[in-house]
């Protein structure tokens, strides 16, 4: 239990010191919500503006990751056009909303992610408990032996893809925030001239 | 003709005099080197495993370059990004800091709890002196008789006796102590605290703190402003403070010490280095992976440059 645990704990190499939890198994500092002024420097947006049917849709589009971050830009800079700070200031609003309605998914889901890890080490270990006893049985029941062996291999392997899996999971958060902050900087653009 | 084509390659050739700015990718594994006048990349270079902390000679000879994952300091010719030697630094270096003579180099490792004392020219340990947990931030004084630790867990600023490795006094800061500078002067030490949000500012001579800079930026919640990087300009007119996931840069009147701007660069500020005139300040951005070149008297990012993969730390070549 123990070597799993210190497995799970040290999955990836520590860019920024931040002790893994089940709820939070990754390196990276958890930060549990984003805010607009670290992508933004414009005007707030207006109190209690509503998002316009054409702000809605665009915003949709260009948070949409499978959109290249140059197309978005370019949808952002045509709609940019003759445009005032408050409008680009809505637009903003509208893309950070779903990023980071979309970053507190992802989080929850790697907390989902830590706590199954640690579930799958609990029963790994009791398997191999399992596996003791059986063999120091006498005499052995060789049967038994087979089936507990081939399931712990299977257990085994299913954790430590997982577990290489991790540093992948672990920098989803990192490249909405990335996306975030490249759609922010083209809007920005829009604001000086 | 003959004259033409000489004048024309004497021109062209003046730019080597431009300061080149080295900045460490630690996930890249490589250094981006800029050219610091017209700003654009003129390349990248392999240098080891988990580059970080990085400095360099005050000749400008000698790179040096914190290869955290190879347990060693990589030295290579700034000219030709060729490795000249190693040095050795205990496991795990993350941040050092040279003597302002050059040498010794002064190296903080981080799993071992000391601060590893390296002779540049004779290339050999001249001491381990033990410190607080996890140490982290590295500064001289400006005489170079006072070499500063900070350890992240400890949560204190040491005060090293550089002739007798000795530790002379210990300053409890915030939470995280990150990063150590001098002001040009000698008479105030700045010390970042990332989990704290604050930088302490210390007077020397007593050793107490005698300010704590705060920092509050409309519309970013507390937890993402976390200080790391402190410079200071050598009239100490300036204070410049990056602010980690609040992707800005404080600007702190060294008077007053007052925050008066907030500069938005990049993703994850981390390091910062000013040019040797301090017209500009370089800043690596960790998550946008780019350098944000920030004017100095205006207090605006003039340019993003791209770099490699997760860019740490920066130093710009003396004059």
């Amino acid at each position: 239990m123990r070597h799993l645990l210190i497995l799970v704990m040290l999955a990836a190499v520590p860019a920024r010191a931040a002790t893994p939890t089940p709820d939070w198994p990754c390196v990276q500092p958890r930060q549990s919500h984003l805010s607009l002024g670290q992508v933004w420097t414009g005007p707030p947006p207006p109190e209690g503006a509503a998002e316009t049917p054409e702000i809605a849709a665009l915003a949709e589009r260009v948070v949409q990751r499978r959109m290249p971050i140059e197309e978005a830009t370019a949808a952002i800079d045509a709609f940019a056009q003759g445009k005032d700070a408050e409008t680009l200031a809505l637009l903003m609003q509208a893309i950070f909303h779903r990023i980071d309605m979309q970053r507190t998914a992802i989080l929850g889901g790697i907390s989902r992610y830590g706590h199954r890890q640690v579930a799958l080490a609990a029963r790994v270990e009791a398997r191999r408990a399992r596996m003791a006893e059986l063999e120091a049985a006498d005499p052995p029941d060789f049967d038994a032996i087979d089936a507990e062996e081939e399931a712990l291999d299977w257990d085994m392997r299913v954790f430590s893809d997982r577990q290489q899996s991790l540093t992948y999971v672990c920098e989803t958060p990192v490249i909405l925030e990335q996306r975030l902050f490249a759609l922010g900087r083209a809007l920005a653009a829009h604001l000086t001239q | 003709m003959k004259h033409a084509l000489a004048i024309l390659l004497l021109t062209v050739a003046t730019p080597a005099l431009a300061n080149k700015v080295y900045v460490t990718n630690e996930k890249g594994n490589d250094v981006t080197v800029i050219d610091g006048d017209t700003l654009e990349v003129l390349g990248s270079y392999p240098v080891g495993n988990r580059p970080r902390g990085i400095t360099i000679s005050p000749d400008g000879t000698e790179l040096y370059v914190c290869a955290s994952d190879d347990n060693l300091v990589r030295v290579f010719d700034p000219g030709t990004m060729q490795e000249t030697h190693t040095l050795p630094s205990g496991p795990d270096p993350e941040l050092f800091v040279l003597h302002p003579s050059g040498n010794p180099l002064y190296i903080a490792n981080e799993d071992d709890n000391l601060v590893t004392v390296v002779d540049t020219k004779a290339h050999k340990v001249l001491a381990e002196i033990p410190v607080g947990v996890e140490p982290e931030g590295m500064g001289v004084s400006p005489d170079g008789k006072v070499v500063i630790n900070t350890s992240e867990t400890t949560n204190m600023a040491h005060f090293i006796d550089t002739d007798s490795f000795e530790i002379t006094a210990n300053v409890l800061v915030d939470s995280r102590p990150r990063f150590a500078q001098f002001s040009d002067d000698g008479s105030r030490l700045f010390v970042s605290s990332e989990i704290g949000g604050t930088v302490s500012v210390i007077d020397p001579a007593s050793q107490q703190i005698t300010r704590t800079i705060r920092f509050e930026i409309p519309g970013v919640l507390p937890e993402a402003i976390q200080p790391v990087g402190v410079r200071v300009t050598a009239d100490g007119k300036k204070i410049f403070v990056a602010l980690g996931p609040a992707n800005r840069v404080a600007v702190v009147d060294g008077d007053t010490l007052e925050v008066t701007d907030y500069i938005l660069v990049g993703q994850r500020v981390w390091q910062l280095a000013f040019t040797p005139d301090q017209k500009h300040l370089y800043t690596t951005n960790g998550n946008s992976n780019d350098v944000t070149v920030i004017d100095v008297a205006t207090n605006t990012a003039v340019k993003s440059i791209p770099v490699g993969q997760q860019p740490w730390g920066v130093v710009v070549a003396p004059n």
